[in-house]
Parts: C-alpha cells; sequence; structure tokens
C-alpha cells in the first residue's frame, strides 16, 4: 500500500495539509495521539509523559525485550501492507525511508510567518511565540537525531519541500496528490517486467531522438494521450556471458492504456528487421502490448496536426 | 462542388443494412434488461447510428457527440476538443460509442478517457468499419460490421471534403 508521510515545522500549517491530503485520498491520518492508542494500549501515563518530553526513552523496552522504537516501527510497516496512510511527524519519513511505495514531504514556512501563525493561535507575545518556536524545532530535530541518527531539516530526506509562505494548504495539497500520483505510475512501470529483466530508465531526462518523435510527442498531446518516452529498455539477445547484446527501447508508453509505442519513419527493409525483434520482446515479456507506429500513419497524423486550427479541420477519417 | 470519383463500391446497401440487422440483434441480446445509451459519433457514424439504433429492439438511450479541433493559443498546436458533448446522464449506464470507422484509436481513445471520467457501469464501442492492424490503442472494440485495409472510403456517413456522406454505399476513393 501507499504512505505519504509528513515532516512539518511548527507554525508551517502541516498539520492541515496533512488532514486535508487525508481527507482528499479517504486515507487514515495517523498522528502521534492515534500512533499511542493504536500501538501502544497498555502504555502507562507516565511511560507517555516520558515519551512526550525524552526522545531517548523511545530506546527503553516498552515490553518483551522490544523498545518502543522497535515496536513503533514494526507496528507502522505491518500497518502499511494493509491499508495506505498519511503520517504525521515522528520521523515515519525515516521509518519509510527505503520504501518505493512511500513518499515524503517536509512542510516549512519562513520564521517571520511561523512567528505570526504561532502568535495569533496561542495568543501570545512576540518573545513567548518565538521561544516556543525555537524549543519546538529542538525537540523535533532532537527527537529524529536520537531516534533515528538523522537530521530532520535535511532535505535530501524528502521527495518534496513545500513552503507555506508562498503556498496556500489547498497548492500543497495538490502539489503533493500531483507528485504522488506520478511517482505511484512510475513504480508500477518498474514494477511490471522487474522480473523479465527489463531495464529501468525512467529517471534519465527525456531527450528525443529525431524530430519524429517530437512531433510525435504533439500529436499525442493533441489527443489528450498521456506518455512517457524511453521509460524502458528490453534486452532480447545475451552473448554467452550474459552480456546483452541485442535491445529494444520502444519510444513511447502509453501510460493509460498501457501500451509502448515504436514509431518507424523507416523504408521497408529496416521496418522488416524491426518487426522481428517486436517479436522476439513479445515471447520474452509476454504481457507487454507493443505496438509499432508506421511511417503511413505517422504522415497521416502529423498532416491532422498541421491541419490544426485551420477552419476547415478536414477529413475525418485522417484519425 | 466537386465530382466524386470513386474505384469501386466495396459494400453495398444491401450488405451494409444486412450487417447492421445483425449488430443490432446481437446487441439487443447482449444489453437485455440494461440500461444501455448509445453515443454516435458525429458526423461519420450518423447513417449508420440511425439505422444501427432502430435494428435494437430493446429500450435504449441515445445521444450524439462530435470532436473538433480547436486551436490552443498557449500552444503552436490545436488540441482535440468535444465540441458537441453528451446531453443525457451516462452515470452509471451501460454505454456503447458508435463510430464508422476505427483505425489508429487516438480520437476513440481521447473520447473513451473523457466519457469515463463520468463513471458509465460499461463502455464498449461498436465501428461500422475496422482496421485492426492500424490500432495503436486497445480499444475496447466489441461489435464491429466489417474489417477493412488502408485504403480510402467514401460514402454511407464518411467523406471527402465533406462530399459523400449521402452516398448509400461504401466505396473506395481514388487516392
Amino acid at each position: 500500500m501507499s504512505i505519504i508521510t509528513i515532516s512539518r515545522q511548527m507554525g508551517s500549517l502541516g498539520d492541515e495539509v496533512a488532514g486535508a491530503l487525508s481527507s482528499k485520498l479517504g486515507w487514515d491520518l495517523i498522528t502521534r495521539d492515534l500512533l499511542m492508542e493504536r500501538f501502544f494500549p497498555d502504555i502507562r501515563p507516565e511511560q507517555r509523559t516520558r515519551l512526550g518530553e525524552s526522545a531517548k526513552f523511545y530506546l527503553s523496552e516498552y515490553k518483551d525485550g522490544k523498545t518502543f522504537k522497535d515496536t513503533l516501527s514494526e507496528s507502522l510497516l505491518s500497518m502499511a501492507k494493509e491499508s495506505s496512510a498519511v503520517l504525521l511527524g515522528f520521523g515515519s519519513q525515516l521509518l519509510f525511508s527505503g520504501s518505493e511505495n512511500a513518499i515524503h514531504v517536509r512542510i516549512v514556512a519562513s520564521d517571520d510567518v511561523r512567528l505570526s501563525r504561532v502568535q495569533k493561535q496561542f495568543h501570545l507575545s512576540e518573545t513567548a511565540a518565538s521561544e516556543l518556536l525555537s524549543s519546538t524545532d529542538r525537540k523535533h530535530k532532537r527527537f529524529v537525531s536520537h531516534v533515528f541518527g538523522k537530521d530532520s531539516t535535511d532535505v535530501s530526506l524528502y521527495h518534496l519541500v513545500l513552503n507555506t509562505s508562498y503556498m496556500s494548504v489547498d497548492e500543497c495539497v495538490a502539489a503533493i496528490l500531483a507528485a504522488f500520483r506520478e511517482h505511484e505510475l512510475r513504480v508500477r512501470i518498474t514494477s511490471e517486467t522487474k522480473n523479465e529483466g527489463a531495464i529501468d530508465h525512467q529517471t534519465d531526462r527525456p531527450v528525443f531522438k529525431n524530430a519524429s518523435e517530437a512531433e510525435f510527442a504533439k500529436i499525442l498531446d493533441m489527443y489528450h494521450i498521456d506518455w512517457k518516452y524511453e521509460p524502458k529498455t528490453f534486452p532480447v539477445e545475451w552473448d554467452s556471458e550474459g552480456n546483452v547484446t541485442l535491445a529494444f527501447s520502444p519510444d513511447f508508453y502509453l501510460t493509460r492504456f498501457d501500451t509502448y509505442l515504436e514509431l518507424t519513419t523507416m523504408n521497408q527493409k529496416y521496418v522488416t528487421k524491426k518487426n522481428r525483434k517486436l517479436k522476439k520482446v513479445k515471447e520474452l515479456y509476454p504481457g507487454i502490448s507493443i505496438k509499432i507506429v508506421y511511417k503511413k500513419d505517422f504522415l497521416e497524423l502529423a498532416e491532422r496536426l498541421k491541419a490544426f486550427g485551420s477552419p476547415d479541420p478536414g477529413n475525418e477519417q485522417e484519425e | 462542388m466537386e465530382e466524386i470519383r470513386y474505384k469501386k463500391v466495396l459494400f453495398n446497401n444491401e450488405q451494409i443494412l444486412a450487417r447492421v440487422d445483425e449488430l443490432g440483434k446481437q446487441i439487443s441480446k447482449d444489453y437485455a434488461g440494461k440500461e444501455l445509451v448509445i453515443l454516435g459519433v458525429l458526423k461519420g457514424s450518423l447513417f449508420f447510428f440511425t439505422d444501427l439504433a432502430r435494428a435494437i429492439d430493446i429500450p435504449l438511450q441515445l445521444d450524439m457527440i462530435a470532436i473538433g479541433n480547436i486551436p490552443d493559443m498557449t500552444k503552436s498546436t490545436g488540441i482535440v476538443r468535444i465540441t458537441k458533448d453528451v446531453d443525457i446522464n451516462i452515470t452509471g449506464k451501460h454505454v456503447i460509442v458508435v463510430e464508422d470507422i476505427i483505425r489508429t484509436g487516438l480520437t476513440t481513445a481521447y473520447l473513451l478517457q473523457t466519457l469515463e471520467a463520468r463513471k458509465p457501469s460499461s463502455i464498449e464501442v461498436c465501428t461500422l468499419l475496422y482496421n485492426p492492424e492500424r490500432q495503436l490503442i486497445d480499444l475496447p472494440v466489441k461489435y464491429y460490421g466489417f474489417e477493412v485495409d488502408r485504403s480510402w472510403l467514401i460514402g454511407y456517413g464518411m467523406d471527402s471534403g465533406e462530399y459523400g456522406r449521402n452516398l448509400p454505399f461504401i466505396a473506395e476513393l481514388e487516392h
């Protein structure tokens, strides 16, 4: 299942972002209070207080020889197998740091903005609000550093850092959702042929090899068809040492239709060669849908692209 | 006015109507007891759509949809958009999109994407003419009249420069 972790500064509206995100997704919002209730049902009140005060206390024994930290990690990891959730705080970005089904978000704001928010929220003087902010920042930092040995303010821990000095809660939620959907899609594409040995290069920067490919991307855009450029390479032949000697990288992947397209604007001799390669891919990677866009179809579609915007769009057959 | 020159008639009116009748019977059988909506894609499917609707003998709702090319001021190329939308509610209903011809399938893919967002119970495609070899996207083509090759066609709704739609048969164009 999927996990979105939210780490936030006090006064950054991180709680509001997490709340809005969980209701938009229909996922549980896991907060510190909920964690205590769910995973530490028989915790004593004094233990609970100490957990709130001392980060080191997380490393002491809870029961059966397990620390609070161990119990927390195990419970969260097993929960994540069952259901998707938004996790707020408690170093969850580190508990799920290696998980490809998780994205980690940090919500921040400038000191001035945070100060004025905290002053308003708790009816505090500027000095008192400033003290509250720095002590809370120190406490958050100390918790993550003692329990996980990391610096929670290190931006490299996160997929996304959002600043609510410049963005509203709604804007943050929209940005997280957009990033999450793209990430989920990439993970799906990667996992589809994981076992068959296809090479994934979705994180490479896409560069079109020729003008036809760039034009074909425009054609797909014209029809609102979502695509990824060369997300994968499918090895089809290996030498005796197991080195790949022949591979096929289809030009486009249509995400909503789960189909790879290979563009060909070459003459028939090469097309036949390409068709043979394609046949091999289909044998080695069953379940993958790959189609060839032939020169004639490409030219017709390109012609249609050119006709766009003209008062008479022309013959409907030129699909 | 343009004189229409075609090479040969591929399907005459009797052949077309006989096939449409078979499709109508099949659809009536498959969708008996279901809330059926058939959507004709303007303008090419006009005659196929009206003949097919009358060959189906179960209760149905029908509507037409049109797509066009609209220039987008923010981009160098335009984008495909619905220029005449469906007026009836299709949510929770069984929809059949009726097309004259499916080749690469990009237009139909766009239509299906748009219609799926309205959460119909099911959505299928019925096309009179079909060229599976050219199709770039696997579409849910549940019914088709005839398979065709790459040639250019005219008649029974299909045009050449807007002429020829009223021909009662389907012919191969000189191209």
